[in-house]
């Protein structure tokens, strides 16, 4: 049982050695991570690579079957009031009462959270143009987006849980979701966890990031070091090569005929002498960084 | 001022997450674009790091890093409690960048007759720059 002292120095979400299993799959696998207080935590991988799964230890709605997970320094699964009181969450396509009128979901809501800003949900709810007297069913997918967005903003929660909400919506509204964000982060001490595979949003945002691989961890830490390691370096042979070149430690390695591109993590690999020349350097996306990462290890 | 530097951004390339180069470095150079065509003035006041995040939809500590590094160089003034400035003495660079824009302009007009190729141009600036910067004789070898 962690005391209040402890609770305090540590992050918002502390995750240890975190496993499960559904069936003979390891949806995740020995996962440790940390959320500092007041970043933006991104969270990305491919589908089925675990991250709802985590997300959903983080609620609280899964328990863990071996490692540990805390939230605020408490058990999310023994301390549910606690614990969810001060998240806002938003999943792909939310669950929302379709029977309820817009502005009774908003009462209803407002019940649970003891710090639910009413003026706050009502500039919302004008700026994201949702008819407080429609019933939810009639609602379109991006406005029931922005309804559930409403609802996981207007308490102004320590931690804003996000998982894959930008997922088939369109610009307009994924602004509205890169925007809560941004507003949330911009408060002293409140926290964004924000998992998706739109790597783009991620890397606009994020402080630090961490890639979920077949429930494993595969990299964890700040973006800005993350991309400042990883480099595609273009090369130049004289002659033609039937075969990529062999590059030991290299996470990737693609091209054609003399001109091929290495792509690396700087600090574990050196360049050998290959007999070629280095025509292009350059820093790496998110994306590329994402995907040599992956087809690496597979 | 601020609708401006919004509108200007269609003039610009829209800041890219994606691109090797990091954000705050991005929003460096665009600030300083945007001082040297006089989109901003000397003495304006910049958005606030939470509104500049807001509009670009961009985490508020890269603003951070950027005024901060802005600053450091002596392009803007972190005025406490109210908000960031471009210094007054700022206005000096711009005449200045365009009297050496004219320097470069002239400099070129005169080398037309030598029928050099730009590569070989380049090399002259950079080793004239070399020089400058190592303190050493660095002779290229012209076959």
């Amino acid at each position: 049982m962690r005391d209040s002292t402890e609770a305090a120095t540590e992050g918002v979400v502390a995750i240890t050695n975190l496993s499960r299993r559904f069936g003979a799959k390891a949806a995740l696998n020995e996962v440790s991570l940390d959320v500092p207080r007041g970043g933006v935590f991104g969270l990305v991988g491919e589908n089925g690579a675990g991250k709802t799964t985590l997300i959903k230890h983080i609620l609280g709605f899964f328990r863990a079957e071996s490692g540990t997970v805390r939230v605020f320094g408490s058990d999310p699964v023994s301390k549910p009031v606690e614990v969810l009181g001060r998240i806002g969450y938003l999943s792909e396509q939310p669950d929302l009462p379709d029977w309820m009128r817009v502005h009774e979901f908003l009462r209803y809501t407002q019940a649970f959270y003891p710090t639910w800003d009413a003026h706050y949900a009502e500039q919302l709810r004008e700026q994201f143009g949702l008819d407080p007297s429609a019933r939810v069913r009639v609602l379109s997918k991006g406005q029931r987006a922005k309804l559930g967005l409403l609802a996981a903003q207007a308490h102004r929660p320590d931690l804003l849980l996000l998982d894959e909400p930008s997922s088939g919506l369109d610009p307009v509204v994924r602004r509205d979701i890169l925007e809560a964000v941004i507003r949330t982060v911009s408060d002293e001490g409140r926290t964004v966890f924000f998992s998706s595979h739109l790597l783009d949003e991620i890397e606009r945002v994020s402080d630090r990031v961490a890639m979920l691989h077949q429930g494993r961890l595969v990299l964890c830490g700040s973006l800005d070091q993350i991309k400042a390691r990883h480099r595609r370096i273009t090369i130049r042979f004289e002659t033609q090569l039937s075969a990529p070149p062999r590059v030991p430690g290299a996470l990737a390695v693609t091209g054609t005929g003399r001109e091929w591109t290495v792509f690396c993590d700087s600090t574990r690999v050196q360049l050998p002498d290959l007999g070629a020349r280095i025509v292009n350097e350059d820093g790496a996306s998110l994306n590329e960084i994402f995907v040599a990462t992956v087809t690496g290890r597979s | 001022m601020y609708t401006v530097l919004i509108e200007h951004t269609v003039m610009l390339p829209l800041l890219n997450p994606a691109s090797g180069t990091p954000l705050y470095l991005q929003l460096i150079e665009y600030v300083k674009h945007a001082i040297e065509t006089g989109v901003i003035r000397a003495g304006e006041q910049l958005p606030s790091v939470r509104q500049l995040a807001e509009d670009l939809l961009i985490n508020p500590n890269t603003v951070v890093r950027a005024y901060r590094e802005l600053e450091h160089e002596g392009i803007i003034e972190l005025k406490h409690g109210s908000g960031a400035f471009i210094r007054e003495s700022i206005v000096p660079r711009e005449r200045l960048m365009k009297k050496a824009n004219g320097v470069v302009k002239s400099a070129l007009d005169s080398l037309e007759s030598f029928n050099l190729s730009e590569d070989e141009i380049r090399r002259l600036l950079e080793n004239e720059l070399a020089v400058r910067r190592t303190g050493k004789k660095r002779r290229k070898h012209y076959a």
